[in-house]
C-alpha cells in the first residue's frame, strides 16, 4: 500500500473539525438524553479554534501537527472531553514526531497509543460505552490490514468506518459506566453514546471527502 | 445572592490581580494562565512545588504561595479544574534542574488536566512528578472522584513539602514525604448552608434551615447523609469519631489538629468546635502538638467546617514548625 502522507493527515483533521462543527447541536442533543448536554458544544469550541488557526499551524511533521492539535483541544474543549480527546491526539503525535509519512503499521501503533492514553486518562475500558468502543474496532481493523502486503487504503478506510458505525447500534443498549452518562445509570440504556456517534460520523465524513462509498447511512 | 463582584466572568482574574497587587515584593501574576508565583522562583537549587485546582477554595491554593509553602499555583474558574494549558505553562515556568513537584487534590478534572500536562512536560525533558492527595474519610467515591477526595489535609502536604523543598530536599525525597503526610492525615466536613459561584448566580445545592450535610465535599458534593441540625459538640463528636477511627489514631499519638472553616462560618464558632475536638483528643490520649483554627480550604461563603487530624513524628513536627509566609496575613 502507498504510504499515508502528511497531506492525508491534514485532510483527516480538517474533516474531523468540519464534522464537529456541523454536528454541534446534534451531539449535544444526544448528550442531553443521559449526560449534561454539553458534549457537542464543548467539542465544537475546540475544533472551531483548530479551523481558525489552521493556516498558522506548523505542518512540517505529522507528529508536530498532532501535538499542536492536542494542545488546542485540551485548552478549548471544556469538561472531561478536553483532556480525553487531547490525550488521544497527544499520544498519536508523540509516536510520529518526526514523520512525514506513515505505514499502516505506524497508524496501528498510533491508534493503540491513543487508546491506551484515553484509558489511562479517563479510567474507562472496552465495554464501558465510551468512544473507546468505536476506536478499538477501528484499531483492530487497521491491525488486520497492516499484516497484508496488498492492503488497499480505500478498503481499510471503508472497513474501519463500517466497524465504527456498527458500534453505535451494538452499544446502544449498554449501560454507560464512565463519564457523565454513567451518573444516570439505567437511563443511558437505549441512547447511543455521543462519543461513539462522533467518531463514527467523522469516519463517514472522511469517506465522503475522499470519494469512498459506504454502505452505511451516517 | 449579594456579592462583591463586577462582571462575574472576571471574578477569578480580578481576585488574582488583587492578590498580586497586595504582595508586590513576594508574588508575580501571569494573567494568561491564572498563575500566581513567587517572584524569586524558580531557583536552580530547589525543587519547585506547585498546585492548581478550581478557584473558590481560598486561601487554598493561590494564597498558599510564598516562602516555605508553594512556589506557584494556577487555579481554574470557580469550582472548575484549571485547563491543561494552564497546568503545562505553570510547570514550564517553574522548571528547575532539581525538578518540579505537582500536588493534586483527588478530583477527576484536576487529575486529568494535571496528568496530561505532566506527561507533556516530561516529553519535553522537564523533570516533573505529581502526587495525589486524598484525605477525606466521608465517602469512597463521589460525583467528581474515583476514590477519596482531597480536602483540607492538603494544607499539611503543602506545608511539609514546602519546608523540605526550602531545605534542599530532592524530588524523590519530596514524593516520599508527600506520601507519608497523606498516609497520616484524615479529614471530614459538615455543611450548614450551600454557596453560590458568582458566574452561576444560583446556590449549587439546596439545604433546609434545620439541616446539615454530613461529610460534604469542597464543591458541595453530597457526603454521607443529610441530617437535622444538632448542637456543636454532637457534630464534633460524629466527625471526630469518623476521622480518628479511620487511620486509626491511637492513645499516645502526637497530632496536629485543624478546625477548618468552609468560608461562611465565623471564627468564634470554629473555636467552639475546637474546644470539643481538643477535649476529645485528650480523652483519646492524643497529644495536640500543633493546632490550626481558621479558613484554610473553603467553598466560597458556605457555612460549615471540617476537622483534620495528622499523626506526627519528629520529622513532620519539625517541618510544620519551619518558617513560612503566605499572601494572606493579619499582622
Amino acid at each position: 500500500m502507498k504510504e499515508i502522507t502528511i497531506q492525508d493527515v491534514e485532510l483527516a483533521i480538517k474533516t474531523i473539525a468540519d464534522t464537529a462543527l456541523r454536528n454541534e447541536q446534534y451531539f449535544s442533543e444526544l448528550d442531553s438524553a443521559a449526560g449534561d448536554a454539553d458534549f457537542g458544544v464543548s467539542l465544537a469550541s475546540g475544533f472551531r479554534v483548530v479551523q481558525k488557526d489552521w493556516d498558522q499551524l506548523d505542518k512540517s511533521s505529522i507528529g508536530g501537527l498532532l501535538l499542536k492539535i492536542s494542545m488546542i483541544i485540551s485548552r478549548h474543549v471544556g469538561g472531561c472531553s478536553g483532556p480525553i480527546w487531547g490525550t488521544g491526539f497527544m499520544r498519536a503525535g508523540a509516536l510520529s514526531k518526526d514523520k512525514t509519512t506513515l505505514t499502516l503499521d505506524d497508524l496501528e501503533k498510533m491508534l493503540s497509543a491513543s487508546i491506551e492514553g484515553i484509558q489511562q486518562r479517563g479510567g474507562a475500558v472496552a465495554g464501558d460505552k465510551t468512544l473507546l468502543d468505536a476506536l478499538i474496532p477501528i484499531r483492530d481493523t487497521v491491525r488486520e490490514y497492516a499484516g497484508k502486503s496488498d492492503a488497499d487504503a480505500g478498503e481499510v478506510l471503508r472497513e474501519a468506518t463500517r466497524v465504527a458505525t456498527d458500534a453505535i447500534e451494538r452499544t446502544k443498549d449498554w449501560v454507560a459506566k464512565r463519564g457523565r452518562q454513567s451518573f444516570t445509570g439505567e437511563r443511558s440504556k437505549g441512547t447511543p453514546d455521543p462519543g461513539i456517534v462522533a467518531v463514527a460520523t467523522m469516519m463517514n465524513d472522511l469517506c465522503k471527502e475522499v470519494g469512498i462509498e459506504t454502505d452505511t447511512a451516517s | 445572592m449579594k456579592k462583591f463582584v463586577n462582571d462575574p466572568a472576571n471574578f477569578v482574574p480580578e481576585m488574582l490581580e488583587g492578590v498580586a497587587l497586595a504582595n508586590p515584593e513576594m508574588l508575580r501574576y501571569v494573567p494568561e494562565y491564572n498563575i500566581i508565583h513567587r517572584a524569586d522562583r524558580p531557583h536552580n537549587d530547589k525543587v519547585s512545588v506547585i498546585q492548581g485546582s478550581g478557584s473558590g477554595h481560598e486561601p487554598a491554593h493561590i494564597m498558599a504561595v510564598g516562602p516555605g509553602m508553594l512556589d506557584a499555583a494556577s487555579p481554574g474558574g470557580v469550582f472548575s479544574a484549571p485547563p491543561m494549558e494552564f497546568c503545562y505553562e505553570c510547570i514550564k515556568l517553574m522548571n528547575s534542574p532539581k525538578g518540579v513537584l505537582v500536588l493534586i487534590n483527588n478530583y477527576q478534572g484536576d487529575r486529568m488536566n494535571w496528568d496530561m500536562a505532566v506527561e507533556m512536560a516530561q516529553a519535553e525533558g522537564i523533570n516533573v512528578k505529581s502526587f495525589v492527595i486524598d484525605d477525606d474519610v466521608a465517602v469512597q467515591d463521589s460525583t467528581h472522584t474515583v476514590g477519596r477526595r482531597g480536602v483540607a489535609g492538603n494544607f499539611f502536604v503543602i506545608k511539609a513539602c514546602g519546608a523540605a523543598a526550602e531545605r534542599g530536599a530532592s524530588l524523590d525525597d519530596l514524593l516520599k514525604l508527600a506520601e507519608k503526610v497523606n498516609s497520616q492525615v484524615r479529614s471530614m466536613g459538615v455543611a450548614l448552608t450551600s454557596c453560590t459561584p458568582p458566574a452561576k448566580g444560583k446556590p449549587i445545592f439546596e439545604i433546609g434551615d434545620d439541616e446539615m450535610e454530613v461529610g460534604v465535599g469542597i464543591h458541595g458534593e453530597p457526603g454521607r447523609r443529610r441530617d437535622k441540625m444538632k448542637p456543636a459538640d454532637a457534630i464534633v463528636d460524629e466527625i471526630f469519631d469518623a476521622v480518628s477511627s479511620d487511620l486509626p489514631f491511637k492513645s499516645g499519638d502526637r497530632v496536629a489538629l485543624m478546625i477548618n472553616g468552609l468560608g461562611g462560618t465565623p471564627i468564634s464558632e470554629l473555636y467552639v468546635l475546637y474546644r470539643r475536638a481538643a477535649q476529645r483528643c485528650s480523652d483519646a490520649g492524643l497529644t495536640i502538638a500543633r493546632n490550626y483554627v481558621g479558613n484554610y480550604c473553603t467553598s466560597l461563603e458556605m457555612a460549615g467546617a471540617s476537622l483534620t487530624l495528622l499523626r506526627l513524628d519528629s520529622e513532620l513536627e519539625d517541618l510544620l514548625a519551619a518558617p513560612a509566609e503566605i499572601a494572606t496575613r493579619i499582622f
